[in-house]
């Protein structure tokens, strides 16, 4: 992280910021994982990742209680907790996401969301790019949750979930690199258009420490911990199997 | 609540002084956090029980998921998770404002750990465990249906053993209940749960969602002679039930005379509900014998769940428990439908035992209650 960045939200004592403590949890991929971080140092002071298809909800907590024994102070001693919001698995995002408002509640602390596609992109970004940065996911059927940004970070594809061809297409004439689950996939497909595209950190989910350090500097007013699934719920109203009724005499 | 500190002491059997000024058993008194999120209620709610025994609810919050299925005709299951994890937080943050306490004054955190919608299972239990370690809490992981028996000790201290029929839109179950986590079950559903079948005719008329209490308002005003519709199972001496066999009758003779007037679905509802109280009394009866052999005589009979909310079945289980012999005990209407005072009621009653669970219990679509070992 940058040196000198402004937390939002540290506590200021004597004119001194003090230091900040986060415990950042990620479920919402194909790990489960936690840190604990502290603004000022690089390393997390105890993390832990299990690679996970499934069962985060029976791991989560265990995980958590594990890192946390590692850290002196206990809960008490966090200000802060971080969560991957998605996109990802609707059920996985919904257990770090339970999690973390819960821990929020009894350790009355602030929880900030971080979607999975920054935190994804985040290290690229971090060192600067002459490139377009992008992320995506692997939402199977020919579709990855995606999103792109220029070098200097302005925004060329809002986090979305489309087909893999069109994240291909949105690259331009490049050159980008790609980070995420997806990125393999979205980058075949530039490569066939003719896009000079590399990739980079194309791992089953973010790395928990990125996320931690996305969470420190998260406003906690805006960046909320709530789903962010880009993708409705999949339902259908139901009209079938109605018996027909007589017209009600007006 | 005022913060009464002395209700927090504990009494203990060896302590001289406690016995020299109380000479009651030694009951501990405790608070217990429980959620509820098996279904489409997002549920918090605080109990506790004082020296006696007695349960008190010190607060009962339930937002329900019902406008947002309306629209699909009944429950959708990843709707229904997505509007738990909106909500349960501030659900609990509410429970504990009104109980006037901390999460620090709980003695224990239960959640509802299924049988249910599995979106839903996760986001309870997910939340409960995480508010158990931080305050550093027992964690107890609810059998839902546990909830829904042991209701009747929270609102009427009804003693062990009592005869159950759960009555809800997901279960229909007749069962012996012995003691906490000492259930046989005696008989239940082969098809479609009773609830479910009020919903089902429902929707086929044309009434909204749920169906329930659309079909009894209609069956007040109509004929329930009209239509001559079949008792399944009546007179089985296994006490099971089917209820799909009635609901199709109701179909095809409603089929046979549509389009249906105002009248014809009064009519419809009034012999459907018949049928439906017919066989409840008739089962309950099957039932009854079956508990004698296996536990003796019942202090009670008691309906839990949405369907006992039923002026008709209420009436006629009343008539039933009065020629038996028996007292019948019906828990108001909020708490028979899905709520979470019957979770944290659950989990007092467990942890009361000492039995507690361990961060990883799993959540799980399917729990039967006889299953479940004390
Ligand atoms: N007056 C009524 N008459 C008949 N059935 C009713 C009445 N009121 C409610 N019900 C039925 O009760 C059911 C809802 O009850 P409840 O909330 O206990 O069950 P549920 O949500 O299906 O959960 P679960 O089965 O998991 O306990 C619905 O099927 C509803 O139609």
């Amino acid at each position: 992280m940058q040196a000198g960045v402004a937390i939002k939200g540290a506590r200021v004592q004597g004119g001194r910021a003090l230091r900040l403590r986060i415990l950042a949890i990620d479920t919402a991929l194909g790990l489960c994982a936690a840190c604990v971080q502290q603004d000022d140092a690089e390393t997390p002071l105890s993390a832990e990742s299990l690679v996970m298809e499934r069962g985060h909800a029976e791991a989560l907590l265990p995980l958590i209680e594990r890192v946390m024994a590692r850290v002196d102070g206990g809960f008490k001693s966090l200000d802060r907790v971080a969560v991957t919001i998605g996109p990802g698995s609707f059920t996985g995002i919904r257990v770090g996401i339970a999690a973390a408002r819960a821990i929020g509640l009894a350790a009355k602390i602030p929880v900030v969301g971080v979607t999975s596609l920054t935190a994804f992109a985040a290290p690229l970004v971090a060192r600067g790019q002459q490139r377009l940065v992008g992320a995506a996911i692997d939402a199977r059927h020919g579709h990855v949750f995606f999103q792109a940004v220029a070098p200097g970070g302005r925004s060329v594809v809002n986090a979305r979930h489309i087909s893999i061809r069109d994240a291909a297409r949105a690259l331009g004439a490049g050159p980008a690199v790609l980070a995420g689950s997806g990125a393999g996939l979205v980058a075949a497909e530039a490569r066939a258009l003719g896009v000079d595209v590399s990739t980079e950190g194309v791992n089953m989910a973010p790395q928990i420490a990125w996320v931690a350090r996305l969470g420190l500097t998260a406003d906690p007013a805006t960046a909320l911990p709530k789903p962010f699934y880009l993708r409705p719920a999949d339902a259908k109203p139901q009209t079938a199997a109605q018996i027909p009724r007589q017209p009600v005499p007006q | 609540m005022a913060k009464d500190r002395r209700s927090d002491y504990r009494l203990f059997q060896n302590n001289s002084e406690t016995t020299m000024r109380d000479t009651r058993p030694a009951l501990v008194t405790m608070r217990i956090l429980g959620l509820e999120t098996t279904c489409d209620e997002t549920a918090a709610a605080v109990v506790s029980c004082d020296g006696e025994g007695r349960g008190h609810i010190l607060a009962n919050e339930v937002l329900s998921q019902i406008a947002e299925h309306a629209a699909y005709g009944g429950v959708v299951p990843e709707i229904a998770a997505r509007a738990h994890v909106e909500s349960l937080d501030l659900l609990v943050a509410r429970a504990l404002a009104r109980a006037g306490l901390d999460l620090s004054d709980m003695d224990g955190i239960a959640a509802a750990a299924g049988p249910g919608l599995i979106g839903g299972v996760i986001v309870g239990l997910t939340a409960a465990k995480a508010l158990a370690l931080v305050a550093g809490k027992p964690f107890i992981a609810v059998n839902h249906l546990e909830g829904h028996a042991l209701t009747a000790r929270l609102t009427d201290s009804v003693a062990f053993p009592y005869l159950l029929l759960l009555a809800s839109g997901g279960h229909t179950q007749l069962v012996c209940v012995r003691g906490v986590g000492d259930y046989i079950r005696l008989g239940t559903t082969i098809d479609d749960a009773i609830g479910e079948a009020f919903d089902k005719t429902a929707k086929m008329l044309g009434l909204p969602y749920p169906g329930g209490p659309e079909v009894e308002k209609e069956a007040l005003r109509g004929d329930p002679e009209r239509f001559n519709l079949p008792r399944p199972m009546l007179r089985r001496d296994v006490p099971d039930f089917s209820l799909s066999g009635l609901k199709t009758a109701v179909r095809l003779e409603a089929e046979r005379i549509a389009p249906l007037s105002a009248t014809d679905v009064a009519d419809l509802c009034a012999s459907f509900q018949a049928a439906v109280v017919d066989v409840i009394v008739d089962r309950s009866r099957v039932a009854l014998r079956a508990f004698h052999a296996a536990a003796g005589n019942p202090t009670a009979l008691v309906v839990a769940g949405g369907v006992a909310a039923n002026q008709m079945i209420r009436a006629a289980l009343q008539r039933f428990a009065a020629e038996a012999g028996l007292r019948l005990v019906t828990p108001p209407p909020a708490l028979c439908t899905d709520n979470a005072a019957m979770i944290a009621w659950a989990g007092l009653e467990r942890l009361r035992l000492d039995l507690t669970d361990d961060l990883t219990a799993p959540a799980r679509a399917r729990w039967p209650l006889d299953s479940m070992r004390a």
